[in-house]
């Protein structure tokens, strides 16, 4: 039974469940809701919750666990023989799951009866012709087939008892329910405890993505650091992939790329950044101010592929005919130069809204107080409300830095791929999440290092940026108490 | 009050220091000040009273021009410090705040040492001729402000771990090693204890010696106590205006002998 | 009250400085005032670079993606002849359907060098190949469907608009020049001046390009018929997922944090991963996507319910911390009255605070929505990136068909040769901006509308 199907008679269900506890209870107060504890909603909607919630919260468990066990059963039916030299039990596995799911096609088309389907072998001419001509042809080893065809009986016998428990789940919850309720039953603190629990339940979700993140990324990593040691991954010095083999996968050509453009960028972003956040706070008036600070911020919502396309088609270019290849440093459009300036773009409202919530956050009380010793505006500015606010700023600073480490896309269409550790920003580097990038998309095999070190890549760049984001909000918290 | 003689002598001395003659000043819509005129004088302490909002604070700001700070804030009328016109198109509100100082409300150390909150001022004026002249500046107005024997041995640590009353006293002590010819205070006592409040009342009391010294205060025992002249605000106007001694024991304005009398406030 | 007589008198501080006149400024204040003329003019300087790198960027993009909503076509009598489209005579569809598409560009190309004798265009050097890539291939292909789904015009003549090949559309958009052409193997000089002939004799037409708008992707060869059709209905579908999912757990995730959860350790843990995870690069994102979503669960890559998720997970923090804010900004007095006439904790949330923090949190969800519609970096790792050329089906069925993005698309784009691709890029993207500010528009709009001063 398709779960779309199962979710709709459950809801259909609860709202049945909604009707009946709240006619229920209004029955037998005879009509007067006066005599009831709760407001007769609450009646219906303790039944409601009953019907619906167990049984979803059973579904949603089956639906993760489900696809688990059935292919811990399916790799039995795959011996080894069955796998080919330079193949892994997963590349089978997946293969056994896409022919599954074109028999399922082609079940669901009538181009095959379901016992027939499952009955088919490889030397059926008959059917897999009829398949070939319904333009769903399977080609495999016999082995795979058969997997595959347990997998096909598997999930259906998963789903059928699926419907079965979560449907018989919702109709005992309907019944208890109806039968709890009495006039006296306390139903708006049992729906307002469920309620409560959902709550807790929707905000726990945080915890589970960091959890989430840690988890697929110190799982795969593992395995990475298995097959790659992490020396030569930390220490390496050269990145040279090759699918074939004998690949060297040293991170530091990423890391010095990464930190020249997050420093290029921080250099451009943060003056430019600091000093419109002042001009803003202390100069500007507010009539400037309702146009230039929307307008800074624009630069904040566009999305990061936009500044990498301006890097690819225009920045890049402009850089090479007129500052590289002048001065005879390279002939690359792709930069260090060009990705810095771009991210630096990026970085300037982020660094410059930080700051101008930081600079106002400094008391009226210093100022008055240096500019009635008769000091002038920038003399306040640079000697009283800038150190008092430096720490905010670090902070801010802190924060755009790991922007920087952890942006992508200007880095991916500005920067290059070549790895290498240069002190010339005007070649082509590259960074830690263009090389995330580069080795996850398109088809993986997840027992390559090749692929693997994506993640040991991704662990390496969340930490960092962790790291730099904890001490920032860490600091940017104590200079926020100082002045409350 | 042995010292009145002392008092008298002095008033009648001293010229007067600055002059306010049909002073208006606007808040966007809201006239704030009412055609104030008044002449304070040299070396002496005046305050200024009234309930509050009406004016005072104001008004002591527009002596040093610091409601050029506030936007919407509108002047009329002519201030002059010995004689020339504070608001004068070629008057520099930096050159005129070094020679009125200002104290706050609430103590305002700068988030540095000491040391550098009373150099402040000697630093950005170029008062000082070298390191000496500076460290001079700093002990001779620590002194004056009678705070040089609690901080001498930690000039270097911050200005804010200092407790609320040593905190105005510093504050005091920065506005004078600018060496200004006037001092106004914006109620400098109202976010002190007592024992702070009548450490800072000595202090003013001290001060009148070298400067003119200008003081809004919301009490007026503390008017009593520290003041030779007083003025008393009501709704923008300067209702009265003359030596303390008068206005307290014979107010002119039965406004004024409301206010004294605790019927208005 | 102290003794004046009393008082030791105060040594005077430092030698009086400004015994100048008020009315002169000193040397030194017109030193002081220069620094501060010259400070001024840094701040200036810096929010000028900063509105200046903002027009450039949006001035180039349109500059280069303008010409996208352009599309030149050619417009000519075209005759169907029997002897290619059925060369066996007899009308049979299976027989017909038989003719790859490859075949019915003779029938283009015969119709044009008709119509160049017709107009007795004299073009030296004028070669087959010339003709036969003046057409994109994407007009042979629409001309058989055309002839496949009505068997009747073969052999008629009809007036018919075709697309032109990117090079030939290039000529009218200054893509390509005259000089460049020379240069080029995939034109010529001749096809540029054939072009230009036809354009004089009004033979070629260039008409607003719904076909970009509406159309799927096309192949590497066939820039000129690339849409992004796909990729505006794999975008909505992810917003869907993202609003449905986001919005009421982020909402109630809030409404704990804030009105309900005791300040306790698990609150804390809560409260510093929901800030950490708001800080988390996009592309973490992209990898938990991968590794749970689609390894550990099962999901089918390149999908908008993958994208949904994902994007769900990284919008979550933002809608969460702007909901915050919203019911931080509701007044206690309001539920202080409410439990004041004897309405639970729940209900006063629900009925009063809820409803009151509305406007806030629909403004933050939209800002949160914006920020998920134009990231990228996690979908390219969820297999996003693939050519995709046909419309998912419906939702809730569609959300697992393949589908595109709106900034993939792009991101795509930008890795292939024609530069026709470039100018496609840069259109995607004034469509996404145009979404964006639309979405950003309402936010403005629904925050000056709703405001409210306590």
């Amino acid at each position: 039974m398709p779960v779309f199907w199962i979710v709709l008679i459950v809801l259909a269900l609860s709202a049945a469940g909604f009707v009946l506890g709240r006619g229920r209870v209004m029955a037998q107060a005879q009509g007067d809701s006066r005599k009831l504890h709760s407001r007769p909603v609450y009646y219906g909607w303790s039944v409601a919750l009953y019907t619906a919630l167990p049984a979803f919260l059973v579904l949603l468990i089956w639906l993760f666990v489900q696809p688990v066990i059935i292919q811990r059963s399916v790799s039995k039916y795959i011996p080894d023989e069955a796998i080919a030299e330079g193949q892994t039990r997963g590349i089978v596995m997946g293969e056994a799951s896409k022919i599954a799911s074109t028999l399922s096609v082609a079940v669901g088309q009538d181009v095959l009866t379901r016992p027939e389907a499952l009955t088919l072998t490889m030397d059926d001419t008959e059917r897999l012709d009829r398949l070939k001509a319904a333009q769903l042809p399977v080609l495999t080893k016999p082995d795979v087939l058969r997997a595959a065809q347990q997998y096909l009986r598997a999930t259906h016998i998963g789903s059928l008892w699926l419907g079965i428990v979560t449907l018989a789940l919702s109709g005992a919850g309907l019944v208890f329910a109806l039968l709890r309720i009495r006039p006296d039953f306390r139903a708006r603190n049992v729906v307002e405890r469920v309620m409560r629990g959902l709550l807790i339940g929707c905000s726990t979700i945080a915890i589970a993505t960091t959890a989430g993140i840690v988890l697929s990324l110190v799982f795969e990593s593992i395995s990475f650091f298995r097959l790659y040691p992490w020396q030569d991954f930390f220490f390496g010095t050269e990145w040279t992939p090759s699918f074939g083999g004998g690949s060297k996968l040293g991170m530091l050509p990423l890391l010095w790329g990464t930190l020249y453009i997050s420093v290029i960028a921080l250099l451009f972003a943060v003056p430019v950044g600091l000093f419109a956040a002042i001009y803003m706070s202390e100069y500007a008036s507010p009539r400037v101010r309702s146009v230039v600070k929307p307008a800074i911020e624009i630069l904040a919502g566009i999305p990061t592929i936009v500044y990498g396309l301006f890097a690819l088609v225009t920045v890049g270019p402009l850089i090479r005919d007129w500052l590289a290849q002048p001065m005879g440093l390279g002939n690359s459009g792709s930069s260090v130069m060009t990705a810095g300036l771009v991210m630096g773009v990026m970085l300037i409202p982020f660094v410059s809204s930080l700051s101008d919530d930081i600079i106002n956050a400094v008391p009226q009380s210093l100022r008055d107080g240096s500019l009635g010793l008769g000091s002038t505006h920038s003399e306040t500015i640079r000697q009283v409300v800038l150190p008092a606010a430096l720490p905010g700023i670090v902070g801010a600073v802190l924060l755009a830095a790991s922007r920087a480490i952890g942006e992508t896309m200007i880095v991916v269409l500005g920067a290059g791929a070549m790895a290498q550790i240069s002190g010339n920003p005007f070649e082509a580097m590259t960074t830690i999440t263009v090389k995330i990038v580069g080795q996850l998309t398109g088809d993986n095999d997840f027992a390559s290092p090749e692929t693997l070190v994506a993640f040991a890549l991704g662990l390496t760049l969340f930490v960092l940026t962790l790291g730099l984001n904890i001490f920032a909000l860490y600091i940017v918290r104590k200079y926020r108490e100082q002045y409350e | 009050m042995n010292d009145m003689s002392l008092v008298e002598r002095e008033v009648t001395q001293d010229d007067i220091k600055i002059t306010a003659r049909d002073v208006q000043v606007y808040y966007g819509d809201k006239h704030a000040i009412k055609d104030v005129n008044v002449d304070i004088l040299d070396k002496t302490v005046t305050a200024f009273i009234g309930p509050s909002g009406c004016g005072k604070s104001t008004f002591l700001r527009c002596i040093n021009r610091m409601n050029d700070t506030i936007d919407i804030a509108r002047i009329e009328g002519k201030i002059a410090l010995d004689g020339e016109d504070i608001y004068d198109k070629r008057v520099d509100p930096v050159q005129l705040r070094a020679k009125v100082g200002m104290v706050f409300q609430k103590p305002n150390p700068f988030p540095k040492s000491i040391y550098d909150n009373v150099a402040y001022g000697p630093r950005i004026h170029g008062l000082a001729r070298n390191r000496a002249d500076l460290d001079e500046i700093v002990e001779k107005s620590l002194r004056g402000s009678a705070l040089w024997n609690e901080v001498k041995d930690r000039l270097h640590e911050p200005g804010t771990g200092l407790s609320g009353g040593q905190q105005q006293r510093l504050c005091i002590a920065r506005a004078v090693a600018t060496a200004p010819e006037v001092l106004l205070m914006d109620e400098p006592c109202s976010a002190l204890d007592p024992i702070a409040t009548s450490q800072v009342e000595e202090l003013i009391d001290q001060l009148r010696e070298d400067f003119s010294v200008v003081i809004v205060t919301h009490s007026m025992q503390q008017a009593a106590r520290v003041s030779q002249k007083t003025a008393f605000f009501h709704l923008g106007n300067l209702v009265e205006y003359g030596d303390t001694d008068d206005i307290f024991t014979r107010p002119q304005d039965p406004r004024t002998e409301s206010y004294i009398s605790g019927r208005i406030g | 009250m102290t003794d004046a007589t009393d008082m030791t008198p105060m040594s005077a501080p430092a030698a009086r400085h400004t015994s100048g006149s008020l009315l002169t400024a000193s040397a030194r204040t017109k030193r002081r005032n220069a620094a501060e003329t010259r400070f001024k003019a840094y701040g200036i300087a810096a929010i000028a670079i900063a509105v200046l790198a903002l027009m450039f960027l949006l001035y180039s993009i349109v500059r280069d993606g303008a010409s996208a909503f352009q599309q030149t076509y050619v417009s000519l009598p075209v005759t169907i002849s029997a002897e290619v489209v059925d060369p066996k005579g007899n009308r049979d569809p299976a027989e017909m359907a038989k003719v790859i598409s490859m075949s019915y560009g003779k029938v283009l190309d015969d119709s044009l060098k008709a119509w160049i004798a017709a107009e007795n265009i004299q073009i030296p050097d004028l070669s087959e190949a010339d003709i036969k890539s003046f057409f994109s291939n994407e007009a042979q292909a629409r001309l058989r469907e055309m002839v496949l789904a009505d068997p009747s015009i073969i052999g008629e003549t009809l007036d018919m608009t075709a697309l032109t090949s990117s090079r030939v559309d290039g000529m009218f958009k200054g893509r390509v020049t005259e000089a460049s052409a020379a240069l080029d193997a995939k034109t010529s000089v001749a096809q540029y001046q054939l072009a230009q002939a036809m354009k004089d004799k009004g033979a070629l037409v260039t008409k607003f390009n719904t076909a970009f708008i509406t159309k799927p992707d096309a192949s590497d060869n066939r820039a000129e018929a690339a849409g992004i059709g796909v990729a505006i209905l794999g975008s909505f579908y992810m917003m869907l997922i993202v609003l449905v999912l986001a919005l009421p757990i982020g909402v109630a995730a809030s409404i704990y944090l804030e009105e309900f959860a005791p300040k306790n350790r698990f609150t804390d843990v809560i409260e510093v991963n929901i800030a950490n995870l708001a800080a988390v690069p996009s592309i973490v994102f992209g990898i938990l996507g991968l590794a749970a979503f689609i390894n550990f669960v099962g999901l089918p890559r390149s999908t908008p319910i993958v994208g949904g998720l994902v994007l769900t997970l990284m919008t979550l923090p933002t809608i969460i911390i702007s909901t915050r804010a919203a019911l931080k900004s509701v007044p206690p007095s309001i539920r202080d009255a409410a439990l004041g006439v004897g309405a639970s904790k729940m209900q006063t949330v629900f009925h009063h605070v809820l409803p009151l923090a509305m406007p806030g949190i629909l403004t933050g969800t939209i800002i949160g929505l914006a920020q998920a519609l134009g990231e990228t970096a996690p979908l390219l790792l969820i297999g996003m990136v693939a050519f995709v050329t046909t419309y998912p089906s419906a939702p809730p069925e569609g959300f697992f068909d393949p589908a595109s993005a709106l900034p993939v698309q792009v991101y795509n784009w930008t890795q292939r040769a024609d530069p026709a691709f470039f100018e496609r890029a840069s259109g995607a993207i004034i469509v996404l901006l145009v979404f964006l500010l639309c979405m950003n528009l309402l936010a403005i709009f629904l925050r000056r509308k709703f405001e409210r001063r306590w």
